[in-house]
Order: C-alpha cells, then structure tokens, then sequence
C-alpha cells in the first residue's frame, strides 16, 4: 500500500492499520477477503489441550450487539501447530497467535512452544478463569498480570501483546501493570459480560446464562477504555469493540490506538475489513493527513 | 462467493410463507439440495446478522428461497420487492447426499419444507414419499401425507405419529428430514431403531455461517470421555447421518 496508512504495533511495523479480532475471523475467510491486504491476522484463542466449548445455544443478536458463549472451543496447541498455523502462513500479514491457559505456567509452556514455529507474536487472552487462584480470572488482577507478563517476556522476542477485559473495577492499573511486565502493546477491548431473556418463556437465550457483548452497542466503551489507557500508559494500542467502518476506526486512532480489529462486523458484512482499509485511505488521502497525524490527538477534551 | 443479487420475483404464499428469487447464474450452477444462503436482512438496522435460508429450488440461472415471516430478519425479507437487490454469501454447507434407485421418505415441518422440495427434484429414480406437518392449514404444503397439531388440515397430530406404519407399508430404505429439532431427533430415533439410513439438515442460531465463529454447535459422537464433541452446523452440516449425532433432547 502506501506510507499514509503505515503503523508500529510494539516490535512490528504493519502495512495498514488494520486487522481482525481473535475469534471472530478465521482461514474460513479466504474464500472472500484476500488475507495479504490485512495488517496483521489474529487466530481464534488457542489453548494447550483441545477445548470442546460451551452448551448450546452460544450466539444471540440482542439490542446493537451480539451475545456469545462459544467457551474458547479450540482443537489444542498440537493440532493448531500441525493443522492450522501452515494454512495462516501462507499470507504474508504478520500472524498473532492468542492463546490462553489456566495457569501462568500453562501460558508460558505455550509461548515457549509457539516460539519454535512461525508466527510475529502473541495476544495474551487474560480474560479466562486461574484455576489457582479461585478461578478469577488472570486479568482483573494487575499483580498477577504483572508476574504472567513478566514470566511470558522471558519467553520470547516476539511481539507480546496482553488483551484486556473492560469486565475489571480499573483497566488503567491492569494496563500499567502489563507495560511494567514487558508488554509491547495493549489489546481491548474484550467483551463485556452481558445477557438476554426471552420475556415470552423466561428462557436464557444462551445456554450459559452470561455470555459475552460485543458489536456496535459496547464502541463507547470500548473508545472510553482506549482513551484512558493511551493517557496513562505509552505502548502501542490495539484497539476493538463495535468497529463496523473508517469512520469508527478514525475515532479510535484519535483516542490513541495505532491498530483497529474488527470483530463481530465481519459476520454482519465478511468484507468490512477490506472496506475499512480502503475507505481510511481514501479519506486520509483526501485529508492530506497520514495516520501518525492523528493517534492519540483527540481534541475538545477539558480536563 | 458474496454478492449482491437481483431480485427476478417475489411471491406471496399462505399465511407467513412467501417465495423470493435471485439471478445468479454462477451461484446456481453450484447450488445443491441441503446447501443454504445467509441473506442479509438489514439496510443497517438490527437484525444485523445474516439469516441462513435453504435452497427451496434452482432453476435455470435463478434460485429460490421459501421463507417464513417469524421476526424482523424474515420480516424484512418479506418487505422485498422484485427489482431491489440483496447482498447473498454462499451456497453454505454440505449438501444431502443423494440416492438413486430406492424407496425414500421425507419428513418435513414447518420450514424444514424447502430444502426437500429441492432435494425431491434432484433425486432420480427414486419412489418419494413426503410427510409434512405444521401447527395448522396454513403450515401445510403439498405432500402425500399432511399433518396438523390443530386438526384444520389432514391428520391431527405429529408427523412422527404414523411413521413406522408409513415406513413399513412403502418400504422406505433411506429418510431424509428437516424440521423442528424434536421431530428431527423422534424420526432419527426411530430410523436407528428400524436400521434406515437417515439424514437430517440441522438447525442452530448461526454468526458467521462459515466455519469461524463456532456459534452454531451441534454435539456428534466421539471417541472421548464425555462420548461427544461439538461440530458446526454451518461448516460440518447441516446436513448429519444420523449415526453420527449425539442423540439427546434440546
Ligand atoms: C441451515 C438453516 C436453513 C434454514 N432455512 C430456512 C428456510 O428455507 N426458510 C425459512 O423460513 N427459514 C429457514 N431457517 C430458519 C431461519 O433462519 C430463521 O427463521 C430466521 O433466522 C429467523 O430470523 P428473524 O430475524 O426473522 O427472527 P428472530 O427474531 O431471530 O427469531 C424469531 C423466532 O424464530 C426463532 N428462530 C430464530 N432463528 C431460528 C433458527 N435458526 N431456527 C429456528 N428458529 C429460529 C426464534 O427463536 C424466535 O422465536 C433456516 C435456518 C437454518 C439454520
Ligand atoms: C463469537 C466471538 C468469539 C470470540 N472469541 C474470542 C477469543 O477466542 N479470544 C479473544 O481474545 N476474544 C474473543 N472474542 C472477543 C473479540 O475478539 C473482541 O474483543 C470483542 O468481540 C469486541 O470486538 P467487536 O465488538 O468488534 O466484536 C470473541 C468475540 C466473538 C463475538
Ligand atoms: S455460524 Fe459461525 S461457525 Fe457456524
């Protein structure tokens, strides 16, 4: 592409400022969106053993957004190695593994194993239970975000990016604390935790009652998030939540993100990525600006 | 493939049901019986998600869909008109496996009705016979034995009431079925029990409706602990043997 639309996410420098959230977005793809014009490509979260996911029904549309339960379904870091990640890389977008475990051991055995193979980094899915510590979940902690970052660091060289649940009392210690541990860069926003009744039966519409919300309803959110933490921490951010298209990019890169993953919007329209990119540049062009010009430059805000 | 089609023709049926039909002529050629499309429903208002819908019929470079008005993503569809266009990702999934030369049954209800249509015509050689069941007359559509839960059209009752007796008197060698999940699961049942070959299209709330979100889960049997693990409707089915599903009740 061109200069304009050049970004730093940590140790990488990506062709365009655009990629997919973990777990909505697959090879499955590539029968309609052409791999090699997207910034980066993020898989699905991997575990160490195989995981078989959650009781039916796992998805429902509800007010603006989408409710999903799907419980880190996955086939197992072997099977991934073996079977997924040569079809990924294939495309010449840098590949970020997520990946997940339920101990901070767990995490680094598969950094380490994943350190072996080919890929440019990983995103830390810390929004799943530690199964030592009560099974709260790694990322409302910043202590413990602190020691897994730091832990994982000592794994690799590659780009370390530690996502973030908004499901915390404060994002802003977790974020400190994932930067002091070694972090490249930041990803948020997760799903928030939210839930649907069928008011006609009193039935949950997803099986496991809480599932998690995501689409156009939590964007506010998602950009009050990553404006808070471009302020407070200087890494990189990649930032998602309910980016369907440029215009809900560029209001993200002037809260501070250097990145935009879009997420449930490509089950709404599998081409949103492609979309987006060529439009950002379209508009940066006719703006004569480049995106360096205006991450993190928001304006209007009185503090 | 993903595309914007045209809409060649929009008819009202009974009730709720209307049939909507897009020009494609490189879709059609590649459109099986079983296989489905997620149309959009959505000029940007929620329902956002593509809603999948079967292939009722293909005919020459045009495909049909028959839908049922149910909720806002079907009511939109049955606000078209021909003329306007709609955005269409697909053909999606496995397609029936087909038969030639047997005695073959299809059981349908509801808006399990359209992909059977299409399957009856792609079958060859085949003796078809067709049950179909809804809640009433206007569920019902042409087939050799209608069913209503009401009683206002045919026999009162479930499909599954008089299959064995249907099975047996036309000596069915293979069902094929499309419906409400628990009429779905009693003809699986009583397939295994009678040793029929049968294959059923399955039913789940889809996302993605390609493989990559895992929303539409489905449990089939395996060689493991719990005795299952969860396919995708969308990717590995719809369309499963019998055999190999994990029969349990919703
Ligand atoms: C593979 C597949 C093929 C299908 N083929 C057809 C078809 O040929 N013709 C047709 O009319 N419909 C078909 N359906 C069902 C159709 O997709 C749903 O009726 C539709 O998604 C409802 O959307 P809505 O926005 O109108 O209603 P919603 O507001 O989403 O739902 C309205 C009501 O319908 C129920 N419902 C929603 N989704 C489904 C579903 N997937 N299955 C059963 N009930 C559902 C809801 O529980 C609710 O009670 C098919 C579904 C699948 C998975
Ligand atoms: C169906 C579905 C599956 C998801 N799976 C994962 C996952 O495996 N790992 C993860 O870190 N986030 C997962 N997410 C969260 C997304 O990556 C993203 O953070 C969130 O959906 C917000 O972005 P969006 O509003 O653009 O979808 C999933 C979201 C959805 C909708
Ligand atoms: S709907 Fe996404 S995997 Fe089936």
């Amino acid at each position: 592409m061109n200069e304009r639309l050049k970004t730093r996410l940590g140790r990488l420098e990506l062709a365009n400022p655009v990629t997919v959230a973990s777990g909505t977005f697959s090879y499955d793809y590539a029968d309609y969106v052409d791999f090699n014009r997207l910034g980066a490509i993020v898989t699905k979260t991997i575990t160490k053993e195989a995981r078989g996911g959650n009781p039916t029904p796992r998805l429902f549309e509800t007010e603006a957004g989408l409710l999903n339960s799907i419980g880190l379904q996955n086939p197992g870091l072997d099977k991934f190695i073996k079977e997924e990640l040569p079809k990924y890389n294939q495309w010449k977008a840098p590949l970020l593994v997520s990946l997940s475990g339920s101990s901070i051991e767990e995490f680094c055995e598969i950094v380490a194993r994943m350190d072996e193979e080919d890929c440019a980094g990983y995103e830390i899915n810390v929004s799943c239970p530690n199964v030592k510590n009560e099974g709260i979940a790694f990322g409302v902690d910043p202590k413990v975000v602190f020691e897994l970052t730091s832990k994982l660091r000592k794994h690799t060289e590659r780009e370390l990016i530690i996502k973030l649940s908004p499901n915390v009392t404060d994002i802003v210690s977790v974020a400190k604390a994932a930067k002091e541990g070694g972090a490249d860069s930041l990803a948020l926003i997760n799903t928030l935790l939210g839930m649907a009744i069928d008011w006609k039966t009193g039935k949950s519409r997803i099986a496991r009652g809480v599932g998690g919300y995501s689409g156009i309803a939590i964007k506010p959110v998602a950009l009050s998030n990553v404006w808070r933490v471009a302020k407070a921490v200087d890494i990189p951010i990649l930032a998602m939540g309910g980016i369907s298209n440029y215009q809900d990019a560029l209001e993200f890169f002037y809260a501070g993100a250097s990145v935009v993953a879009v997420g449930t919007e490509n089950f709404m329209n599998p081409l949103a990525t492609i979309e987006l990119i060529e439009k950002l540049d379209m508009h940066l062009e006719s703006q004569n600006i480049s995106l360096k010009d205006i991450i993190g430059k928001v304006k209007g805000v009185i503090l | 493939m993903y595309k914007k089609c045209l809409i060649t023709a929009f008819e009202e049926l009974k009730a709720d049901y209307f049939v909507l039909m897009i020009e494609d002529s490189a879709l059609a050629q590649v459109s099986e019986p079983g296989q489905f499309f997620n149309l959009s429903c959505s000029d940007g208002d929620i329902p956002r998600l593509k809603k999948p819908i079967s292939i009722y019929d293909v005919d020459g470079s045009e495909i049909a869909f028959m839908i049922k008005k149910v909720g806002k993503g079907t009511e939109y569809l049955s606000k078209l008109k021909v003329g306007d266009s709609i955005d269409v990702l697909g053909p999606l999934g496995n397609p029936f496996p087909l038969v030639s030369g047997k005695s073959v049954l299809m059981v349908s209800g509801g808006v399990g009705y359209p992909p059977l249509v299409y399957l009856k015509k792609k079958l060859e050689d085949c003796e078809v016979i067709s049950i179909h069941g809804g809640r009433s007359y206007d569920d019902i559509f042409l087939c050799d034995y209608p069913f209503t839960e009401d009683g206002s059209y045919g026999r009162k009752g479930l499909v599954t009431a008089h299959l064995e007796k249907i099975i047996k008197k036309h000596k069915i060698e293979v069902i094929y079925t499309c419906g409400p999940d628990s009429m779905m699961k009693a003809i699986g049942r009583k397939a295994l029990e009678l040793n029929i070959d049968c294959y059923l299209s399955l039913e789940e709330y889809m996302a993605c409706g390609i493989g990559a979100c895992y929303g539409c889960a489905v449990k089939v049997k395996a060689d493991n602990e719990q005795g299952y693990i969860y396919k995708r409707v969308c990717k590995d089915g719809p369309v499963f043997e019998v055999k190999e599903l994990w029969m349990e009740d919703k």
